[in-house]
């Protein structure tokens, strides 16, 4: 599937957008961006410009505290990775944005998000419905971050993301899920049980 | 106990008034007005629980007076999410956007009233009054940012840093809060907490130049 095409279907989940609605009233609000991989995407201290879907690719979020690297978000095909707080608030990130395979995004500045949203009554409530999925997603992680143990984190997060296992470096993953790396290790038996209990 | 909306005071009208221009400064007196048809205003006294984990919260509030405290159990320990005072929205967001039961206690800490909006009629409001996808499009925005801002503090600040950028912002609220749940919120221990409350005040009175690591 085509990256426009894959935005598409991921809108479709909020509104129902029809072919001719997609070709006139957003496709003009968007911009392919295709980066090489480990190439940054949004540097701390500058404004983030663009929101982007993840056509293809690997992307993830993080943040230095001293020399060390905090990853907060980890994405892939289909979903949305942007600095929201600075997009939003139109002031410097805190965040950098790297891939981490090469990757394909379909993005739009914050001026073309907000006309795309303001053309009618039916595209502002997409807009209300998709800054309430990812608000929910990010407050559920939170949530999960604060009430489950390291150990409860990780099954969590293997059991339902086992592609990431594959596809991202096992430091990033550990940051992300706020484990010591040894510990992340360590905890790697237990996928083998995981695995059998799923089949 | 239940009011009516039309009972609102002037000053907390004001008060909800400046809170929606805060993300949409085209918000009138009149939109308020015909929003204020579909809100109500909740009243409750000290120590009253308004959510109760396991339960769906079918309200989003904004504290019209008063403070209510956001926590969760986890391991036998709260952890504070939220103090919210006048002006601010309260809401176990997760549970009335998802309409799942709520992980998240709200309670409130001094007699409260509540600008509330039910989820259905929300829902009403959002057919029915034509700014209002747009209006809560911004605000979830708004909550989002703040929020956002709120993790990243937490996240890069020492615990030090956190604690005296917190009280400077917030001077109030360390004679509203018992300080056990302010050192819950800022997720410093108790002892830390009034070592560095002590700190703060020496360092207050040398103009803020204290280093004592």
């Amino acid at each position: 599937m085509d990256a426009t095409k894959a935005f598409h279907h991921y809108l479709n989940k909020f509104v129902e957008i029809s072919d001719h609605d997609f070709k006139t009233m957003i496709l003009p609000f968007l911009t392919i961006r295709k980066f090489a991989k480990k190439e940054l995407i949004t540097r701390v201290g500058e404004r983030e410009n663009w929101i982007n879907f993840i056509g293809k690719g690997l992307i993830r979020k993080f943040y230095l505290k001293g020399e060390e690297e905090i990853n907060t978000q980890i994405s892939m095909e289909g979903h949305i990775i942007h600095s929201q707080e600075s997009f939003h608030s139109r002031t410097a990130s805190e965040y950098s944005i790297e891939t981490i395979e090469p990757s394909i995004v379909v993005s739009s500045t914050f001026d073309q998000l907000e006309a795309m949203f303001a053309q009618s009554q039916q595209m502002e409530h997409m807009g209300r419905m998709i800054i309430t999925h990812t608000m929910v997603i990010k407050d559920r992680w939170q949530m999960l971050l604060v009430k489950l143990s390291p150990r409860e984190r990780f099954i969590h997060f293997v059991t339902r993301n086992p592609e990431m296992l594959q596809r991202v470096p096992q430091k990033f993953l550990a940051s992300y899920l706020n484990i010591k790396p040894e510990t992340f290790s360590r905890f790697k038996h237990l996928i083998k049980g995981v695995k059998s209990r799923e089949s | 106990m239940k009011y009516s909306a039309s009972h609102i005071s002037v000053e907390m009208g004001q008060s909800a008034l400046r809170y929606f221009q805060g993300f949409m400064p085209e918000f009138s007196f009149t939109d308020l007005q015909a929003l204020l048809q579909y809100c109500q205003v909740r009243k409750f006294p000290r120590k009253a629980k308004l959510v109760e984990e396991g339960e769906v919260d079918d309200y989003l509030n904004i504290v019209l007076s008063g403070l209510v405290r956001k926590y969760v159990r986890s391991n036998n320990k709260d952890q504070t999410l939220q103090l919210a005072t006048e002006g601010h929205v309260v809401h176990s967001e997760l549970s009335f956007l998802t309409r799942q039961p709520s992980l998240a206690i709200l309670e409130t800490l001094e007699p409260t009233q509540l600008l509330s909006l039910r989820f259905d009629k929300m829902e009403e409001a959002l057919e029915h009054f034509p700014q209002g996808e747009r209006m809560g499009r911004l605000m979830l925005t708004a909550m989002y940012i703040k929020k956002d801002e709120r993790r990243y503090a937490r996240a890069s600040k020492t615990v030090r840093e956190l604690f005296l950028d917190y009280v400077a912002h917030h001077p109030h609220m360390l004679q509203r809060v018992p300080q056990k749940y302010l050192a819950s919120y800022l997720n410093i221990k108790p002892e830390t907490f009034s070592r560095l409350k002590h700190l703060g005040r020496k360092s207050q009175k040398i103009n803020g130049s204290s280093k004592r690591s």
